[in-house]
């Protein structure tokens, strides 16, 4: 394995990682507030084909709001039925994956009929942040990135400044923790639940619509592939931390990097092994963390018993 | 109370209102007429015997998900696994039958080669349904994310079993396996369709289903649900119920598995679950978790499927895979209407109202006075919030 092809598999790792920060840091905010949303998959990919759909009329930016904005309206909608009509979110969030996934290959079949050559935009170019793109290894890897990139790891900071440090991050992590105390000191538990719900939404959106004009510029039906899933697993993960949520997107982005470019070199493992590693790994790191916080969990119960 | 059914007949009212209003706003959209696409709906599940088998062949495998999913949705474990139990089970039979079939010097009769791809289907459905149960019970992880990444395993699995030990000798398009056997097939019910004596089956798991939901266990899990600590003392412990509700939902899609490649298809494709698994959940709840319920939904929502066909066909313009968003509109009102009625199952209570479930079952740590102080705050709690959570 060269330099080269490091260089490019790390490059490439903080390109995947993009969309899952959206998605995941949307995600620590629903789940900080205490809730799930599994309807992320169908958000995401939903967002993937308003993405495609705005860039084509007005460019990436008209394209990354169209993503957001399905995404939010998905939430909304989704926060109506959970939250005024009392639905389980769970299955909620079950039919709104499946609603997504099928309502975006029913406009896509509409827009792009089967036999007609698929729409291509233009992706998002790299921009190099001047001399610092030009340090060997690093520069590339680091510094030669989409936007995208950039602006998903400001979004970690400004999640972990809002969490830290904003009223509403307080308020989030009160609902989550316990709603009936948070109630009581003047919390509105329910508006706090579905703002958290409403930022899961439209991030999840933007994480799609990363997806389709960050790297690859065309829709496909089920071009998300359980990435919305693996951004749940990424946020349980990682505590609902920004941190947790960084380390676990560049982890799976990482293995999926290396399942798309170490195919073609010497390492002859079958293809299917290569795409079933980012699966795997994440699976085994759920296993791992359910693991310490069961313990964690076991230490409280018993220190606050005796 | 009244108002509750009230509410209960408006809401249904005006889900199937939404889905109507939807199908007709999608199919508009499509530049289509929405009756001549009802037209064809109807022209694509009636128009020969044919089509309604194959109503009858795609109601077989949602039907034996959503019905072996019962007892699990019952206590609260959310297995999403379905699809990577069929891909297993279907692997673990296609294997078996040419293995036995083999044995036998390429004449194993049917007698031998039907319980062996049953038998061999449940099993990896089993299996497959054990992991994460094993998972949820030694270490709480989340069965819900762990059967979703277990899914994307199996399909990464069953396509390397198509290019390698099962592949087909013969130069085809689409991986795909051998054909099986002639005696391995299950043989038509219906002369002239694809509709095989797998139905029977569904009969058969519906009965024994119906039966079960009259016995002690089956009220052990819904007690499990709501009141773990009541369920332990019925001896119900939580290792015990998912391992024994994720398995029989495990063997029930293994036996899918198996049903799909000996019944409908002759060989083992990559298409073999086919989303069955989600409509499976989908199914089972639109059924109330009733086998009754769960078999008229199985044959609605295959229905859907086979009308969308038609509907492609009859306009034109309007792509099948409008079923699919019906379904998921489906799901979203069903979960709307399970809200409000007056024993909702676990699965589909609203949220808030599980924390007992939730807490660690560390009963040997804890002195006995604090352990029942612990259970009747955390009873009146649940209580309470079911009490303000409804409208």
């Amino acid at each position: 394995m060269t330099v080269e092809l490091w260089v490019a598999i790390l490059a490439g790792t903080l390109a995947l990682a993009a969309p899952l920060v959206f998605a995941g840091i949307g995600e620590g905010f629903v789940e900080r507030a205490g809730r799930i949303n599994l309807g992320i998959e169908g958000m995401m990919i939903m967002g993937a084909l308003a993405g495609v759909w705005g860039a084509s009329l007005g460019g990436p930016l008209v394209g990354l709001l169209a993503g957001i904005a399905v995404g939010l309206v998905m939430a909304v909608a989704m926060n109506l039925v959970v939250y005024r009509l009392h639905a389980n979110e769970i299955v909620v969030g079950l039919g709104v994956t499946m609603l997504g996934l099928g309502l975006s290959t029913y406009l896509f079949q509409l827009w792009v009929p089967s036999g007609q050559t698929n729409v291509t935009v233009p992706t998002v170019p790299r921009t190099g942040l001047g001399p610092l793109a030009d340090i060997p290894v690093i520069g590339p890897v680091l510094f030669g990135q989409s936007p995208l990139v950039y602006l998903a790891a400001l979004l970690l900071l400004v999640a972990w400044a809002v969490m830290r440090f904003t009223r509403f991050g307080l308020a989030v992590q009160a609902v989550g923790t316990d709603p009936a105390s948070a109630a009581l000191r003047g919390v509105r538990v329910e508006r706090t639940g579905a703002s958290a719900l409403l930022i899961g939404g439209a991030l999840a959106g933007l994480g799609g619509a990363v997806i389709t004009i960050g790297t690859i510029g065309s829709f496909t039906p089920d071009i998300t592939a359980g990435r919305g899933y693996i951004a749940l697993a990424i946020v349980i993960m990682g505590r609902s931390r920004p941190v947790g949520i960084a380390l676990g997107a560049l982890l799976f982005a990482f293995l999926q990097s290396f399942a798309l470019l170490s195919q073609s070199t010497a390492l002859t493992l079958p293809s299917e092994v290569y795409q079933s590693i980012p699966y795997l790994v994440t699976l085994v790191v759920l296993v791992i963390t359910s693991r310490r916080q069961l313990r964690r969990l076991y230490r409280s119960t018993k220190v606050s018993s005796t | 109370m009244r108002s509750l059914d009230r509410q209960r007949w408006l809401l249904t009212a005006s889900v199937v209102a939404a889905v109507l209003v939807v199908a007709g706003a999608l199919i508009l959209f499509a530049g289509a007429d929405p009756l001549v696409g009802l037209q064809g709906l109807v022209e694509g599940v009636s128009s020969s015997p044919y089509r309604v088998g194959e109503v009858l062949v795609g109601a077989v495998p949602i039907g034996i998900v959503a019905l072996t999913l019962i007892p699990a949705l019952r206590a609260g474990v959310f297995s999403v696994g379905a699809e990577g139990q069929i891909i297993v089970g279907a692997i673990t039979a296609t294997g078996a039958v040419f293995a036995i079939d083999q044995l036998f010097g390429g004449a194993a009769p049917s007698v031998v080669l039907w319980p062996v791809g049953l038998l061999a289907g449940a099993a990896g459905g089993g299996a497959m349904a054990l992991l994460p149960a094993f998972l949820a019970v030694r270490w709480r992880v989340n069965e819900i994310l762990s059967t979703l990444l277990l899914n994307y395993l199996a399909a990464g699995f069953l396509g390397w079993t198509l290019r390698t030990w099962l592949a087909t000798p013969e130069e085809t398009a689409t991986p795909q396996s051998a054909k099986l056997p002639e005696a391995a097939a299950l043989p038509a019910l219906i002369p002239g369709t694809r509709a095989h004596w797998g139905i029977l089956l569904v009969i058969v798991i519906a009965v024994l289903v119906f039966l079960w939901n009259r016995s002690a266990a089956s009220t052990r899990l819904t007690v499990f649900a709501t009141r773990p600590k009541l369920a332990l003392r019925l001896g119900a412990t939580r290792s015990r119920t998912v391992y024994s509700t994720m398995l029989v939902s495990g063997l029930g899609a293994g036996v899918v598995g198996w049903i799909q490649v000996a019944g409908v298809n002759d060989r083992l494709l990559n298409s073999v679950s086919g989303g069955v698994g989600f409509s499976g959940i989908a199914v089972a709840l639109l059924g109330g978790l009733a086998p009754i319920g769960i078999v008229l939904a199985a044959l609605f929502f295959s229905a859907l499927a086979a009308g969308a066909v038609g509907m492609q066909s009859a306009t034109g313009t309007v792509p099948a895979s409008i079923a699919e968003v019906i379904k998921g509109v489906l799901l979203i009102g069903v979960a709307c209407i399970a809200a409000y009625q007056r024993n909702p199952a676990a699965v589909v209570r609203p949220v808030g109202t599980k924390d007992a479930a939730d807490e660690p079952v560390v009963l040997s740590a804890e002195p006995p006075g604090t352990a029942g102080d612990h259970e009747t705050t955390i009873g009146t709690l649940a209580e309470a919030e079911n009490e303000g959570g409804r409208p």
